[in-house]
């Protein structure tokens, strides 16, 4: 296997030269605890505070103390999850998500279901995207929390965040968003978006693995996850990896500085790659929103083939794509996010997900197309669908 | 999750794909992982299964039973191909996912419909030709 070409920058992507060289210098020169009084601790502390004020910055959070460190996305999201809704269980015990949520997200609720917290998952259209109305509807006297992720990791579909946060308001619920796969990609101001609580992570943008944050804005009540420390304003306990935050905050600091530029080669790239394979293979169906979703993201299905054989013959010619999510993956369980918009069982089976990074090149595209386009066409020769289905 | 001999064999399966003048087809479908496969078999009069294919709408582990499948029918006669076991095709693989064993289910019964076939089709040639008691 000579050429390799990595198309699952959603489930992770590379660390950057610059967050890189951010982090070096934490490993072995300023290896303080952020929480000692010595001079050793006060030099770790003051990269702490400088990634916190990057990330606050970024999000336009009023605050760098609205955002505590946590171990990633998936920490933040059961840290939000079960924080809020346990910190405001005195005043109601019913919440709201979104069917496509990411599992941190599903599971955390799951668990609090067993407390007595009753959950409502509003269904989405096939696009993906929630809809207003049926939010509407399910607000009762005792919810106390929404959560609806700003953009879906499967098929990339950006909802409206500050229409569902000003709904949640005019309620005077609690609204939390999963914006993992959304900085960076759009936009995104706390104050403006009126958002409460809002789960980051550094791996998806070029960062290091292992670190991600939840944003809360101040006056907001939060039960900690992980106690043990007076670390993170006592929310969270746990020594601080001062490496690893340093070069969250860098990440964030650049997807923000970059993020025009970022969006166009991302864009170029997603465009090219799309060109190409409906150029090259037929009977292919994209799903998700037509517009409004990021650029990196595309969701496909090629008809009549299976998606684990496809996944597993790119593979053996060293292209990475994923399907479902990575969470969810080695399983023979469906995609629920596809589910959820109502794709038939064939498409569901047979769509793949590409994420693209922002250094791929032309050639990277031409060979994972070339290499696409053979491994649809074996599996079609052999596969017992046919174009008028299963007969 | 696979090993490379698993693999390798869906990599370089031997007997996908159709299969001129077949005389049966038979044919399962999984309803929890939609996995859709059929396997046709050319039968010669003797009731000796000449040659064996399939086709497969499946991941790795249901076109490798597949594959398996037809390597083991080929030279059985209807009675030795009825008496194959899932669990004989799960013994081939020694090293299926344990989420994956559905697929030898599904294989053992595309064998038995299709063995089926082969007796509804030399029925219905029996009548038209008037060998009827």
């Amino acid at each position: 296997m000579d050429k390799r070409v990595y198309l699952d920058s959603a489930s992770t992507t590379y660390v950057s030269s610059e967050v890189m060289a951010e982090m070096l210098p934490c490993f072995n020169t300023i290896y303080g605890n952020s929480n000692s009084v010595h001079s050793y601790g006060r030099d770790a502390k003051a990269i702490v505070d400088r990634a916190r004020d990057r990330i606050a910055h970024a999000i336009g959070a009023e605050k760098s103390n609205e955002i505590y460190f946590t171990s990633g996305g998936t920490e933040a999201d059961n840290f939000a999850i079960k924080g809020l809704a346990r910190a405001y269980s005195n005043k109601g015990k019913h919440i709201i998500i979104s069917a496509i949520e990411h599992s941190a997200i599903m599971e955390a609720c799951e668990e609090l279901e067993k407390e007595g917290f009753v959950v409502t998952k509003i269904p989405v259209d096939s696009m993906g995207l929630v809809k207003l109305t049926d939010l509407i509807h399910e607000i009762r006297n005792d919810t106390i929390l929404i959560s609806i992720m700003a953009v879906n990791n499967e098929v990339g579909t950006i909802q409206n965040i500050k229409a569902i946060a000003k709904i949640a308001h005019d309620y005077s619920i609690i609204f939390h968003t999963d914006a993992s796969q959304a900085i960076g990609a759009i936009k995104i101001n706390v104050q403006d978006m009126e958002i409460d609580a809002m789960t980051l992570t550094a791996h998806k943008i070029y960062g290091p693995k292992g670190v991600g944050c939840l944003y809360l804005k101040n006056g907001i009540r939060i039960e900690p996850l992980i106690v043990g420390g007076s670390q993170e304003r006592g929310k969270r306990g746990g020594t601080v990896d001062v490496a690893l935050v340093a070069g969250f905050g860098k990440a964030v600091e650049i997807a923000e500085r970059d993020m025009i530029i970022n969006q166009q080669k991302l864009r170029s790239i997603r465009d090219y790659f799309i060109r190409s394979v409906q150029e090259k293979i037929e009977y292919v169906q994209i799903n998700g929103h037509p517009q409004q979703k990021v650029n990196s993201i595309v969701n496909m299905s090629f008809d009549m083939v299976d998606n684990e054989s496809l996944l597993m013959l790119l593979d053996m010619e060293g292209v990475a794509v994923s399907i479902g999510s990575a969470c969810k993956a080695g399983s023979t369980e469906k995609s629920y996010v596809l589910q959820a918009m109502g794709l038939d069982d064939e498409h569901l089976k047979s769509s793949v997900r590409f994420k693209f990074k922002k250094n791929l090149t032309r050639s990277d595209i031409d060979y994972a197309v070339e290499v696409l386009q053979k491994a649809v066409e074996r599996l079609r020769s052999i596969s017992a669908l046919t174009k008028a289905g299963r007969r | 999750m696979y090993s490379a001999k698993t693999l390798e064999r869906f990599k370089n399966p031997s007997f996908a794909g159709g299969l001129r003048g077949a005389n049966a087809t038979g044919r399962a479908e999984d309803e929890i992982s939609k996995d859709l496969i059929k396997i046709y078999m050319v039968i010669d009069e003797d009731g000796v299964i000449d040659n064996a294919k399939f086709k497969a709408f499946g991941g790795v582990a249901t076109i490798v039973a597949c594959d398996i499948a037809c390597q083991m029918l080929v030279g059985k006669s209807l009675e030795e191909a009825l008496s194959i076991t899932e669990e004989e095709i799960i013994s081939e693989f020694n090293d299926i996912p344990l989420d994956r064993k559905y697929c030898a289910t599904l294989v053992e019964e595309a064998i038995k419909n299709a063995v089926e076939d082969y007796y509804k089709r030399l029925e219905k040639l029996e009548k038209k030709m008037g060998f009827q008691d």
